[in-house]
């Protein structure tokens, strides 16, 4: 396993500095390692909001015109926008859910999928308060008829078991 | 532990850039970057006049909306009872004869999706999209 405070490691100090481990961090802050039974539920956790966000993802890369559109029913952007994020954001979704599969570039993809969640989760409120009708096109046409109240508690769900996430993370080893 | 946290982001970000670029290639002959509804499937109030009796006004607003008020003639065909106003539709519809479909403005976004259902799944030809919708018309006439 690569070790980034290990001399003979340095060279590889590009994939040190990708995965942001620091080199010259103390011994002592990272040789604590939660067993591998309390990290178990958490490694449940993290395949499951990671099978969440590649399954969405894969879902609207099939269909990047339905994406945008669903995207523009919100109205927060501009058609050119939307049509940008209908093509980057369901790649970045899955790219973040292998991350927290594999544990690789993981904190990165916390924050990212965290950022992401709690974006859909405002603007989800925020159409709503405008009166806006729309379809979340979050699933695909798997969510096509989800009412508000479903959507809401999905989004704030995965929220959860990421703030979970974050928790748990904060006393292992960082990748 | 920020930054190692930024630089993480920042790879991930940069990483799903690649695919999407290549998804954008692929697709760039399938979608319009100026408009949601490409220039060719949206008519104006007056286009859809000049077209006289050869237009089937369909109104994808809510049933109450529907009820309150609607373009003479209209027929209700909204996402709601999709499966159960179809066969009214398709009853009055025929070959040569252009479908203008409305919603209540120019924000609204029922219309292009019935008009994309009529074109996918009904399989329709001449299917159109009214622009400004409900509002634009009652401009225009009242």
């Amino acid at each position: 396993m690569l070790n980034c405070r290990l001399p003979a490691h340095w060279a590889l100090g590009v994939g040190c500095w990708a995965l942001g481990v620091e080199a010259m961090e103390p011994l002592s802050t990272i040789s604590y390692q939660p067993s591998a039974a309390r990290r178990f539920p958490w490694r449940i956790v993290d395949v499951i909001v990671a099978g969440i966000f590649i399954y969405a993802g894969a879902i609207k890369t099939l269909d990047p015109v339905q994406f945008a559109s669903d995207i523009d029913n919100y109205k927060i952007v501009p058609w050119p926008v939307s049509v940008v994020l209908a093509f980057y954001l369901p790649w970045l979704e899955i790219f973040c859910g292998f991350a927290l599969v594999v544990r690789l570039l993981y904190r990165g993809a916390l924050s990212i999928s965290t950022a992401l969640i709690l974006t859909f989760t405002f603007a989800t409120v925020a159409a709503k308060v405008r009166g806006l009708d729309i379809t979340c096109g979050c699933f695909g046409h798997a969510s096509q008829h989800w009412s508000f109240p479903a959507h809401l508690a999905t989004n704030l769900g995965i929220l959860a078991a990421l703030l979970a996430l974050w928790v748990s993370n904060r006393s292992a080893k960082p990748l | 532990m920020t930054s190692s946290l930024v630089r993480q982001a920042l790879i991930l970000a940069a990483l799903a850039l690649l695919p999407g670029v290549g998804e954008a290639i692929y697709f760039r002959h399938k979608i319009s970057w100026q408009s949601a509804i490409p220039p060719s499937e949206l008519v104006t109030v007056a286009q859809a006049h000049a077209w006289g009796e050869n237009v089937i006004w369909v109104d994808a607003r809510p049933d109450e909306e529907f009820a309150h008020d609607h373009v003479p003639g209209a027929l209700s065909l909204n996402e709601d009872r999709w499966n159960e106003l179809l066969p009214q539709f398709l009853a009055v519809w025929s070959p040569g004869r252009k479908i203008v479909v409305y919603c209540s403005s120019l924000s609204c976004n029922a219309s292009r999706e019935i008009a994309v259902r009529l074109r996918k799944e009904a399989q329709l030809p001449d299917v159109f999209v009214l622009e400004g919708g409900w509002e634009a018309w009652l401009k225009q006439n009242r």
